[in-house]
């Protein structure tokens, strides 16, 4: 293990975060909140700690995968952690238990809340909170990537382990490059939404926090009600762009190269889009008889689709009370979640393409048991070893959801919330059914609860292994050596 | 080593992940180019995108859409390294009818290397390379004077650049370099000194010792003057006995059977063995097992006059060398494919070591560099010396520039360069601090730096 240059990776990651606590402090500015000190002061001693420890660069520049996961996994922790101090400094949320399930909700782009008063916050707090899911959504090792000179090709490992999918490309030769299409995409889309609502009659400030949280695909409110008291211009700007941000991004990239036929032809976006069209059509059907007009039940049940595919977890009306046949679509559009490589969070579409197309191959084995076939994804033969991962993948997401539902039981809830409180997490959608439903929030659990849902939350964004691997302990192996000779 | 580029590098596309497509791999991202990298086969695909900052495609990289997924469209040059011939000529015919981009192919086959400068106009690429046959000449250089180690030359032979290590006892032993030029000759330049695995550009006070490893630029007629004074023969070997009946040996008796050196070659394979009977009709080719001590025995492996093992595989090759080493004055030269222990290999006696994917590296980096160099200087050789630690390079200089006209001692030239000669109208001069620089001159230059592609980058910003 080369933990100098995990040190030298966090060093860097705390001072990118140094630089962005600078952004709630411009906010405090703009409404003369006093609070916004507490972020300048953090953001000076993050970033001042941060650089002392960038001076020192290992002479060992090269890392592996395993490296580049406890790399991920460690800034993430790190992230949360100081992410939450100004909660808790400024006693907007006193319990440091509290505060950090929040910032983990916010970063890994869950949108899970403890609070029930939104609306008391201070807009410093409120600007952090949803802008924690901007950072989130693409990734703060990417955004590393796209700005900080850093040589060797070994550094694909760490895009690897943070963004989701079961393979992960680059668009361009060079990584750097790579990771800046990806943010420049980012920004722009965000750009667009936040012009778009300011259009339709919206606060600035309103725009800015609602858009971070639907680009990151995160889902913190700033009411109380979550999006229901808006417009329904509003609500069609922000369903459009969940479903534009839980897109593959290399779809975008080729509509920049004017390729649109190619983003078109991609089969993972075709399954979404018509993924979403068959579910919202579905679900209207099931709430029309409990709307006065058709218009409403569409809006609805579009917005709500929407927000739960994406893993964004905005709630225009309380789905809970829907048809159970309504209920259960949502938590279907819950576990498939969005497409690889997007700010989506879920299990991802093309694992469940890869899936499906699998079962039908070991069907038609059935038939013609000396049949030849391979797997394709958009025309192109998929690679056993994916195909492996994938299942894997399956395997390991059962088992942490069978286990962690075993953790939460302990509570003694019903068996909605407790299912759909760690499905909810596990991926980073944000609110579930019954007790965690739209209407409510995760206050209510035990602290032991919470910290198994923190941990779920870290796990569903960075795709399982990079939080799982923390618990191996052969990874330890020589870090005591390590400190002792520096 | 990593060199930082101001501007964005060339777009390069790679077909054939294979030990060459790798080194070109590693050299040309080293030096800030854009790289696509094509393979059929995905596990060796990853594994080189996993080392390196490039794009991986996987896919037959004659296939238009592969290319086009590979970026053929803003491609500045495609490089077609394949096993096979055929199919480096087809990706490189697709490339530049398609993409408009520059094309290198390598070609192998004896077959198609005659004819590759009329394949190369016909087919419409710019360059084909045929490593084994460049191979075959750097060892037959080093054949003509067994005393080096190592033969370069530049412009067109007009100058060469020798490397020798100076034996126990020489006159060179504790001699520093002025003394040199003041007691034996002051037409030659010691241009790089490998010391226990240090390069170094030497200066005038630098003490030579027994055990080094030196380079020096020369005339023909100079070189051979210099090396009877200090001691060596100068003469070419008179036989040599190769052991592997490949296509290098096949280049490399042709070329000696030329100059009038017998050769032996001998060759496990009995029909290969006919084949080269009827292609070389005055070497001697026995049939057997060239590992098998008791035959090179009885070939006479204790009298002749040099020994090259060129059989498929690295160790044989080393082991046999070693054993030349051991019961025979013959000079050895070894040839090693895969040189990813090279440490280890320098410091076993194993003669002249020639590594042909640095000659294919070398080709396509000289080829690269040119395209991207400024106006006023082309690159016209380039040489990795010292295992690639240090470089050579044979610039023309077309046109004034801030390194013309001016003497050599007030140029403000960067730290690990050296000025080695410079040719003027079929002449070479060893530069002194009051010769300068004119357009229309060839010059050598020798660094420890890398990625020059100008001959004004020798000079500080």
């Amino acid at each position: 293990m080369n933990f100098g240059m995990i040190r030298f990776i966090l060093c860097q990651v705390m001072r990118i975060e140094g630089l962005l606590l600078i952004l709630p402090f411009v906010v405090s500015l703009a409404y003369n909140e006093k609070a916004g000190l507490y972020y300048l002061a953090l953001a000076l001693i993050l970033f001042v700690a941060g650089s002392i420890g960038c001076f020192f660069k290992p002479k060992d520049t090269v890392i592996y995968f395993k490296e580049s996961c406890v790399a991920t996994s460690m800034s993430w922790i790190l992230l949360s952690i100081f992410g939450c101090l100004p909660f808790v400094i400024t006693g907007e949320i006193a319990d440091f238990n509290d505060a950090l399930f929040e910032t983990i909700s916010g970063f890994t782009t869950t949108g899970a809340s403890i609070l029930s008063d939104v609306e008391s916050l201070s807009h410093t707090a409120l600007f952090w909170r949803s802008f924690t899911h901007w950072i989130g959504g693409m990734g703060v090792l990417v955004f590393l990537l796209a700005v900080i000179p850093m040589s060797g090709g070994s550094n694909i490992n760490l895009m690897r382990a943070e963004s989701p999918g079961p393979s992960v490309g680059k668009l361009v030769p060079k990584l750097k490059q790579t990771a800046r299409i990806l943010y420049i995409i980012y920004f722009i889309l965000t750009v667009i939404e936040i012009i778009l609502l300011i259009l339709g009659g919206m606060s600035v400030f309103d725009s800015i926090c609602l858009s971070c949280g639907t680009a990151g695909t995160g889902g913190f409110g700033i009411r109380n009600d979550s999006f229901a008291s808006y417009s329904t211009y509003v609500k069609w700007v922000a369903a459009v762009f969940m479903v534009l941000f839980g897109t593959n991004f290399n779809a975008f990239y080729f509509i920049t190269l004017r390729q649109i036929k190619k983003a078109l032809a991609m089969e993972e976006v075709r399954f979404f889009l018509g993924f979403v069209f068959c579910s919202t059509v579905i679900i209207f059907l099931n709430v029309m008889p409990s709307y006065a007009t058709a218009g409403s039940a569409a809006t609805d049940s579009f917005f709500t689709v929407t927000s739960l595919v994406s893993s964004t977890g905005f709630a225009s009306c309380d789905f809970d009370v829907w048809p159970m046949n309504a209920k259960l679509i949502l938590v279907l559009c819950m576990t498939i979640g969005a497409c690889a490589g997007s700010t989506g969070g879920g299990f991802k579409v093309s694992r469940v393409l890869i899936l499906l197309k699998t079962l039908r191959k070991e069907l038609s084995s059935f038939i013609h048991p000396k049949i030849v076939r391979k797997v394709t994804m958009d025309g192109k033969s998929i690679e056993h070893e994916i195909i492996r991962s994938v299942n894997v993948y399956l395997v390991t997401f059962l088992s942490v959801f069978v286990i962690s539902t075993l953790f939460i039981s302990i509570d003694n809830n019903d068996m909605e919330t407790t299912l759909t409180a760690v499905l909810a997490t596990l991926n980073n959608i944000g609110p579930g059914m019954g007790k965690v439903g739209p209407t409510c929030n995760y206050a209510f659990f035990s602290v032991f609860s919470k910290y198994v849902l923190m941990i779920d939350m870290l796990a569903g964004r960075l795709e399982l292994f990079p939080i799982l691997m923390l618990f191996h302990p052969q990874l330890y192996k020589g870090l005591f050596k390590g400190l002792k000779m520096p | 080593m990593n060199i930082r580029r101001s501007d964005p590098g060339l777009k390069i596309i790679i077909v054939g992940a294979g030990k060459v497509g790798q080194t070109i791999t590693e050299t040309l991202t080293q030096e800030g180019h854009d790289i696509a990298l094509i393979d059929n086969d995905p596990s060796k695909v990853r594994e080189i995108t996993n080392l390196y900052d490039i794009l991986g495609v996987v896919g037959n990289g004659a296939s238009l859409e592969i290319q086009r997924e590979a970026g053929v469209d803003q491609a500045d040059l495609l490089v077609a390294v394949t096993d096979s011939d055929e199919l480096n000529l087809l990706c490189c015919i697709v490339a530049s009818q398609f993409g408009k981009c520059s094309t290198i192919a390598r070609v192998r086959t004896p077959d198609y290397s005659a004819d590759a400068s009329y394949l190369r106009d016909k087919l419409g690429l710019d360059m084909i390379f045929n490593p084994e046959l460049e191979s075959a000449k750097d060892m037959a250089r080093i054949l003509y004077l067994p005393t080096a180690l190592e033969v370069n030359s530049f412009a067109h032979g007009l100058a060469d650049m020798i490397r020798f290590k100076i034996p126990e006892g020489n006159r060179l032993d504790n001699m520093s370099i002025r003394d040199l030029g003041m007691t034996i000759t002051n037409d030659i330049l010691i241009c790089g000194v490998d010391r226990d695995g240090e390069v170094t550009i030497p200066s005038g006070d630098f003490q030579l010792r027994s055990g080094d490893i030196i380079s020096y630029v020369a005339t023909r007629k100079e070189s051979s003057r210099f090396l009877k004074e200090i001691g060596f023969k100068t003469r070419q070997v008179k036989s040599t006995m190769i052991v592997g009946g490949g296509r290098v040996t096949h280049y490399l008796a042709d070329l000696l059977l030329k100059r009038g050196i017998e050769v032996k070659i001998i060759e496990n394979d009995r029909e290969r063995c006919e084949q080269l009977t009827e292609l070389l009709p005055r070497a001697i080719i026995i049939n057997g097992d060239g590992t098998n001590t008791e035959l090179l025995k009885e070939e006479g492996i204790s009298e002749v006059g040099s020994f090259v093992p060129m059989t498929g595989i690295d160790e044989e090759n080393i082991l046999l060398s070693l054993y030349a080493g051991k019961n025979s004055n013959a000079k050895v030269i070894t040839r090693i494919k895969r040189s990813n222990f090279s440490e280890v290999i320098g410091n076993l006696d194993l003669g002249s070591v020639i590594y042909p994917k640095y000659i294919t590296s070398e080709a396509i980096i000289k080829y690269v560099r040119a395209k991207t160099a400024g106006v006023g200087s082309n690159i016209e050789t380039l040489y990795q010396i010292f295992d690639d630690r240090a470089e050579a390079l044979e610039f023309r200089i077309t046109e004034q520039s801030r390194v013309t006209d001016t003497e050599l001692i007030d140029l403000r030239v960067k730290k690990g360069v050296l000025v080695a000669c410079i040719l003027r109208g079929g002449k070479l001069i060893i530069p002194s601090g009051h010769d300068f620089i004119k357009s229309g001159d060839n010059v050598v230059i020798v660094t420890t730096r890398k990625g020059f592609t100008s001959i004004t980058d020798i000079l500080e910003e």
